[in-house]
């Protein structure tokens, strides 16, 4: 089992607050963070993606080394941790350096040092050690509150600025590090602080719209960016260009922007550059950037990445985003051209397909939190937290038509029968209901603790399984059920069934980590033993031609069995996702199509 | 010859087998089961030497307790045949807690009568006792 393409998570963001990412100008790769991974992407292949999960925190900033080979990252506990940029990542050291969470750091250009800073308590706010040892190069005094940003002069004589949220740019000399003088030229939070590649100068900008340039030796005020045309939001990051003649600003005004920097230190206007397709909504604030190479990235709040060249600011840049929080559902669908479908729980479905990559979110009304999803051709199904159910019609990309439908209960599964037009099933805690096209149209209260529900494509015969481990299997009459027979094998509450594509079986697992299938006709076992996952079961899947049977569990290993063989003879995937597998999916008889709690979906192919 | 915290005997032929397991290669397996009636353990099936994993997995019950003796044969990373001994304490998690409590306490007893036991494995579901696990518990 191999993977052929992994569809990267986008980095978290905040309202707010500013990120900061960063890249290897050699390997043309950018560095970003989402919950506890850290993600490396190539910005000319962004399906080549390689995900480092080993932080125990959430990830917040991760910088390459001057020579490329290392990556350091910190996270918000105040952990740095130093390692191999290339396969697979062996850790080098890791440093207890803050109080409080990391927000920027900085390697120094000899790739000896390393300063971070961040929030802490009192002295603890900003720390330059050296990259091996981990021993301090100076004091760090004169902020008050958290240090947003730092950065180190990359030639000699080394300097150190860093800025915060008390309004100050402070300066130090040295090594070892002591402080200056400090600049208040800010009237609002100073988010980001860079020295330009040749380290003549730095520039600040700040949440009151403002960027100023200082000489970079000294730190006298040179100059700032012009007033006129200058942005109408706070500016969360900057980024000088790799000749140093021009900066790159994003702001929360949805605009990012290119200054030439004259040699006195004053910036104008070049360029106002805005993402196309944007919706117009919050989304659309622009929170960093960076300017490598011939590349410029600006990532958006809602965490669309897109990428303009700088040889050719006129041309539309190529855009992507992701999912950045938990995919638990995934669905392939097959038509004209095979899109996978992915919904996370915080409301958003992102549209994807094999080899291209991203494709599209999908626009809705509302965006509701998703606990359940189905998806058949040009109809997609989402129940969330609010008893709703909403139908989504869906033609060519496109939302046509939303309704939402309440249900008078909280779903906690659903099942729908393409070819029963309109039938949908929906459990909640103690029931069935029927609903079809719109309308509910019964509501069965079945006595018993309801987890999970499969239904024929036809709609005649439904499988419900409870907490107790029962598998009911009743034949569907009209809006009632008829209960046929009671399957007791499962030693845990059933988390999920699936009828197999022919019709022929049903697979179902349970919380204790247990799957069966079983053959639909005799009612009996058909294969047994797959217990070899060894945390509950989250998702199960069946192969497009009903031979192979997929498994997909919170110990992050998704097994595929042949439904033929016994289940010894499994082919295992270790470590699909960080925390947790949620969704799967067969995208044809060869690739298995999963997704997780690290709101990345990968794809596996079966054949070696 | 009663002499466990539970008061099992172990019957001779459950050490004369198992000797000529390691001695001669005369089985692949032995399965042993405790006669609660007669307070013994004794030898309830044993494998010819052309018996694999599979027929040996086949011999235990689904939901009662027994212990086992495998001779496994595998080849290092030098290349060199060997074999180990593993010792299996199948308890699976469908059997009733008495014939857990009543194994669990003889085992030791039990494990010290056989001198030449390599491995020890413990397996509560068919997956802990697979091919896979004798190989990696192997090296």
């Amino acid at each position: 089992m191999t993977l052929a393409e992994t569809y990267a998570c986008i980095p978290s963001t905040e309202r707010g607050r500013g990120i900061l990412i960063s890249g290897d100008s050699k390997s043309d790769t950018i560095l970003y963070t989402n919950a506890r991974s850290v993600v490396i992407l190539d910005l000319n292949n962004p399906l080549k993606v390689s995900i480092y999960g080993e932080h125990a925190y959430p990830a917040t900033v991760a910088r390459y080394s001057p020579n490329g080979e290392w990556i350091a990252s910190g996270d918000v506990s105040g952990t740095v941790r130093i390692w191999g940029a290339r396969d697979d990542h062996v850790l080098k050291k890791e440093f207890k350096v803050l109080a409080g969470r990391i927000d920027d750091l900085q390697w120094s250009d000899d790739g000896m040092r390393i300063v971070a800073s961040g929030d802490g308590k009192g002295k603890s706010l900003v720390r330059a050690f050296m990259w091996d040892s981990g021993s301090n190069v100076g004091e760090f005094d004169g902020h008050s509150r958290r240090v947003l940003s730092c950065a180190i002069k990359p030639t000699r004589p080394f300097r150190i600025v860093t800025c915060g949220e008390d309004f100050l740019v402070n300066f130090y000399e040295g090594p070892p590090f002591k402080f200056k003088l400090s600049s208040r030229e800010h009237s609002n939070f100073v988010n980001c602080v860079r020295y330009s590649p040749d380290g003549s100068k730095f520039i600040t900008v700040s949440s009151d719209k403002k960027g100023i340039i200082y000489d970079g030796k000294t730190c006298e005020k040179l100059g700032q960016l012009s007033s006129e045309d200058g942005h109408k939001g706070s500016i969360y990051a900057v980024s000088w260009s790799p000749d140093g003649k021009e900066v790159l600003t994003v702001s929360a005004d949805k605009s990012a922007k290119i200054w030439e920097i004259s040699d006195s230190g004053n910036g104008t206007l070049k360029i106002t550059l805005t993402c196309p397709g944007s919706s117009g909504g919050v989304d659309d604030m622009l929170v960093g950037c960076l300017w490598q190479n011939d590349h410029i990235v600006t990532v958006s709040l809602g965490g669309t990445i897109s990428i303009f060249s700088a040889s050719d600011l006129e041309k539309s840049p190529f855009q992507f985003s992701g999912h950045m929080k938990n995919i638990s559902s995934l669905s392939v669908l097959r038509g004209n051209s095979d899109y996978i479908l992915s919904g996370s729980y915080d409301g958003l479905i992102c549209k994807w397909m094999m080899g291209r990559g991203f494709c599209g979110k999908l626009q809705r009304k509302q965006n509701s939190q998703i606990k359940c999803f189905a998806a058949h051709e040009v109809e997609i199904i989402t129940s969330g937290f609010d008893n709703t159910i909403s139908r989504i019609s869906y033609q060519d990309g496109q939302v046509t038509n939303e309704e939402s439908v309440g249900v008078g209960n909280q779903p906690n599964d659903l099942s729908l029968a393409p070819l029963s037009p309109g039938l949908l099933l929906v459990t909640f805690e103690s029931g069935v209901v029927f609903l079809r096209g719109e309308k509910v149209v019964s509501t069965i209260n079945l006595g018993f603790t309801v987890t999970a529900l499969a239904v024929t494509p036809d709609g005649t015969e439904a499988i419900v399984g409870g907490q107790d481990g029962k598998l009911r299997l009743y034949s569907v009459n009209g809006d009632s059920l008829n209960e046929e027979a009671v399957l007791e094998k499962h030693r845990g509450a059933i988390s999920v069934i699936r009828y197999s594509p022919d019709l022929s079986m049903f697979a179902s697992a349970d919380l204790n980590r247990e799957a069966v299938v079983w053959d639909r006709a005799s009612r009996e076992m058909k294969l047994k033993n797959m217990l070899y996952h060894s945390a509950r079961i989250n998702c199960l899947a069946w192969s497009p031609n009903s031979t192979m049977v997929a498994t997909g569990s919170l110990d992050t290993c998704v097994i595929v069995y042949e439904v033929d063989k016994p289940a010894s003879t499994r082919m295992t995937i270790k470590g699909a996702h960080l925390g947790g597998v949620y969704g799967l999916g067969f995208a044809d008889d060869t690739h298995v199509v999963s997704s997780g709690e690290d709101a990345c979906i990968r794809v596996w192919s079966l054949t070696t | 010859m009663a002499n466990a915290a539970s008061g099992m005997a172990v019957h001779d032929d459950c050490k004369l087998k198992f000797l000529e397991l390691k001695a001669k290669r005369t089985y692949r397996f032995i399965v042993y089961k405790i006669e609660e009636q007669q307070k013994q353990v004794v030898v309830e099936k044993l494998g010819e030497p052309g018996q694999s994993h599979d027929d040996f997995a086949a011999s235990l019950p689904v939901d009662e307790c027994r212990y086992a003796i495998f001779d496994f044969d595998f080849v290092t990373a030098e290349n060199c045949q060997k074999s180990k001994i593993f010792f299996v304490a199948w308890s699976p998690d469908t059997a009733r807690v008495r014939s857990k409590m009543i194994y669990a306490s003889s085992k030791d007893r039990f494990k010290r009568e056989l001198d030449g036991i390599q491995v020890e494995l413990q397996a509560t579901d068919p997956t802990e006792m697979d091919l896979d696990i004798f190989k990696s518990r192997a090296n």
